[in-house]
């Protein structure tokens, strides 16, 4: 199973590495910048066209909200493939795509799944679930629900069916916003949240999630995938071929293999109700987000302190046994990328391990809470905060410590009278540097702790949320400026705490 | 302390590599000096008599009371020892004013309370009119005093002095040396001095040995 969070995380999070551009070769390897959603059929059309064309097709799957407009900016995309019609239109009236040349090459629908207990038995369509009203009816309010973005389609069409049932404040406490789609479907087959909304076509295929309850398609706008030729794409020949190669029997055949539901179309059907911005509900707050960022850096440079502190004196002043594997270790964080570590993060701490269960039957559930990205935060600044206070504890002249020796204190006393004072700047130089580190968290707090407005959503995930919205720009400087203002403050007190350290600890001149 | 036998009786060696110290020192009298070249372990030697080269091996017993002794194990931790160490350099806490540096081996002693010795030691080595500041603004001579008084101050029952006087002027260490010497024989503290001049040693009445080369001569 790590293999497909693996794989979400590659293709997600880390985006597709680049192959030739299409400019290089063109009538060669075709860049297809899809909605995950769309990502096992897309793989499976790989030999297809490659046997018939001879040509490769290089996917780049992410959210629709985002793949839009990396397009649009420029991305080097031959077709545009969205899990919505909304995000299409967006691309339309932004001049990346052509309408004339867009097809309307699948529809999805929207279910609620929960992670299946026990191995499957047989590939069994998903059958017989509730509807989400009387699901949610005797629906328990302290199992959490996975949903998309606010801008991305699968996130939208939920709260569109959740308003439309009535049911938007009963549930918003219980949901865990996740990046996309495909990040979702992981976290509840991985067993981190028991429910989650996602396309049928996922539930389909994950044999590790079942459907419990289908979303009526009256509830929400039409989920529609499209595909359409980039504009400024090389290959205008090819990538036309494989919009119609989409709509044609090998491609619908993959999409009906795939849980989609029948539904290519011809040119443009009336224009859909909804712009992508129009059902946006309240935006990432900007002050919520300012204030969930300090409280978590602070948390978790407070927390940092103590082990901080000891293992940066054991570093700087004793030999033991592994010290070497220990302060190699000690800097992994600062080198792992941080999706990683949260993913490592989330294998400890999520309720698929023994240490999250014994957490959350204390009562102190960890991931997607705040806790959850207090460690991400802590887990991530820590090695700056250690190697901070080791190297303010070798600077401190040892003899000094040897000198408190002599006049009759032990080390216990000589640590807090002479060692300790004399690090303390460098030692607050090391937890500002902490918090400024923690503030600026994003990867490892996205996985561990998911995007949850008013509880894990920092300035960081309240940017990358807003990005993937068109408008709303004010609230994007608002909180850059927040976020640039800390940071800058917070190294102009390391600054002065370093100086003052060196200041404090500067070698008497010779006698 | 009732004496039967030598004061000081150090027989120590340490190997460091650059440095191999091997010395045998006796003395019955209150003022030991070891005078030699910088580079000859002077300072070495007093860091052994201070426990703070666990690597030195042999035997040290000061008083008749034995602080080290690698045939038996006897190891008597730096802070159970009770030295007076006056480095070359004061070693004198840079976020402590005078005052504070000077009560700070008082509370071994156990009378932090009453401020009158350290006002006493301050006087003999003419220090009061420092003892707001901090290390970092006095002079090299006045850090000297401040240091050996911090010393005295702890009650030690051994005195040990590296190059004390080497950022004093001539009439300045004719004037102090003296009432430290008197100061030492009133409590009964031994001293071990080093330094690479002979005229220190006069000036605090020591018996003098010569370290050459890592070994000691008288």
């Amino acid at each position: 199973m790590p293999q497909t969070l693996c794989a979400v995380l590659v293709l997600g999070i880390l985006q597709a590495p680049s192959p030739p551009a299409p400019s290089q070769r063109p009538g060669g390897d075709l860049r297809v910048w899809a909605a995950a959603s769309l990502g096992p059929v897309l793989v499976g059309l790989e030999a297809p066209w490659e046997a018939q064309t001879g040509a490769r097709l290089v996917l780049n799957l992410d959210a629709s909200s985002r793949i839009a407009r990396q397009v649009a900016e420029g991305a080097p995309a031959d077709v545009l493939v969205t899990a919505d019609r909304a995000w299409m239109e967006w691309a339309f009236e932004q001049g990346a795509a052509d309408p004339a040349q867009a097809r309307r090459v699948s529809a999805n629908r929207l279910v609620l799944v929960a992670s299946r207990d026990g191995p499957r038995v047989s590939p069994d369509p998903p059958t017989a679930p509730d509807d989400l009203d009387s699901f949610l009816e005797s629906w328990d309010s302290t199992r959490r629900i996975g949903i998309a973005g606010e801008d991305v389609p699968a996130g939208r069409y939920a709260r569109e069916s959740l308003r439309a049932l009535g049911r938007s404040e009963q549930v918003g406490p219980a949901l865990v916003t996740g990046g996309n789609v495909r990040t979702v479907l992981e976290w509840v087959a991985r067993g981190e949240l028991p429910l989650g909304f996602v396309y049928r076509s996922d539930a389909w295929e994950d044999a590790r999630v079942r459907v419990v309850a289908d979303v009526a398609d009256s509830l929400h706008t039409a989920i529609e995938i499209w595909a359409a030729p980039v504009v400024t794409t090389a290959n205008p020949d090819a990538a036309l071929r494989f919009v119609e190669f989409l709509s044609g029997s090998t491609g619908q055949g993959a999409f009906r293999e795939a849980g989609f539901t029948p539904g290519a179309g011809g040119l443009r059907d009336p224009p859909s109700l909804l712009s992508p911005t129009d059902s946006r509900p309240p935006v990432a707050s900007v002050r919520s987000a300012i204030r969930i960022s300090v409280q978590v850096a602070l948390v978790a440079t407070l927390l940092s302190v103590i082990p901080a502190v000891g293992l940066g004196w054991l570093l700087a002043r004793r030999p033991f046994p592994g010290k070497t594997a220990v302060s190699a270790l000690l800097l992994a964080p600062l080198v792992i990328p941080p999706v990683v570590t949260g993913f490592l993060l989330l294998n400890l701490l999520g309720t698929g391990s023994p240490v999250g269960r014994a957490l959350a039957a204390l009562g102190i559930p960890v991931a997607f809470t705040f806790l959850a990205a207090v460690m991400a935060a802590a887990v991530v600044g820590f090695p700056l905060f250690v190697i901070a206070v080791r190297n303010a504890f070798e600077a401190v002249d040892s003899r000094l410590e040897e000198m408190s020796w002599t006049l009759g204190a032990r080390p216990r006393r000589t640590f807090w009278r002479v060692s300790l004072p004399l690090a303390l700047p460098g030692i607050g130089a090391g937890a500002v540097l902490s918090f400024a580190r923690a503030l600026g968290e994003f990867g490892a707090t996205v996985v561990i702790a998911g995007n949850v407005e008013g509880e894990t959503r920092t300035i960081a995930l309240a940017v990358y949320t807003l990005l993937e919205s068109p408008g709303d720009s004010a609230a994007i400087w608002w909180l850059v400026g927040a976020s640039v203002g800390i940071s800058l403050l917070a190294l102009a007190g390391f600054e002065y705490l370093s100086r003052r350290q060196r200041h404090l600890v500067r070698r008497n001149p010779d006698v | 302390m009732s004496e039967t036998g030598p004061l000081l009786r150090a027989r120590v060696s340490i190997d460091l590599g650059s440095l191999h110290l091997s010395v045998e020192l006796s003395s019955a009298t209150g003022a030991v000096a070891v005078v030699g070249p910088s580079g000859a372990g002077k300072t070495t030697f007093l860091r052994i008599l201070a426990g703070l080269e666990p690597r030195a091996r042999g035997r040290v017993t000061v008083g008749g009371a034995a602080w080290m002794d690698t045939a038996d194990g006897t190891w008597v931790q730096p802070w159970d020892r009770r030295v007076g160490w006056v480095p070359q350099d004061t070693l004198l806490f840079p976020h402590l004013s005078v005052r504070e540096n000077l009560a700070y081996g008082l509370s071994r002693v156990g009378d932090s309370s009453s401020p009158a010795p350290l006002d006493d030691l301050a006087e003999l080595v003419e220090a009061r009119h420092l003892m707001d500041r901090r290390p970092a603004v006095l002079s090299g001579g006045e850090r000297q005093r401040v240091a050996v008084a911090r010393a005295l101050l702890s009650r030690p029952r051994l005195l040990l002095l590296d190059e004390p006087f080497s950022a004093l002027d001539r009439p300045l260490r004719d004037e102090l040396a003296p009432r430290i010497r008197g100061y030492l024989d009133r409590h009964g503290i031994p001293v071990v001095l080093v330094s690479h001049e002979e005229a220190d040693a006069h000036a605090l009445g020591c018996r003098e040995f010569h370290l050459v080369e890592g070994r000691l001569t008288p």
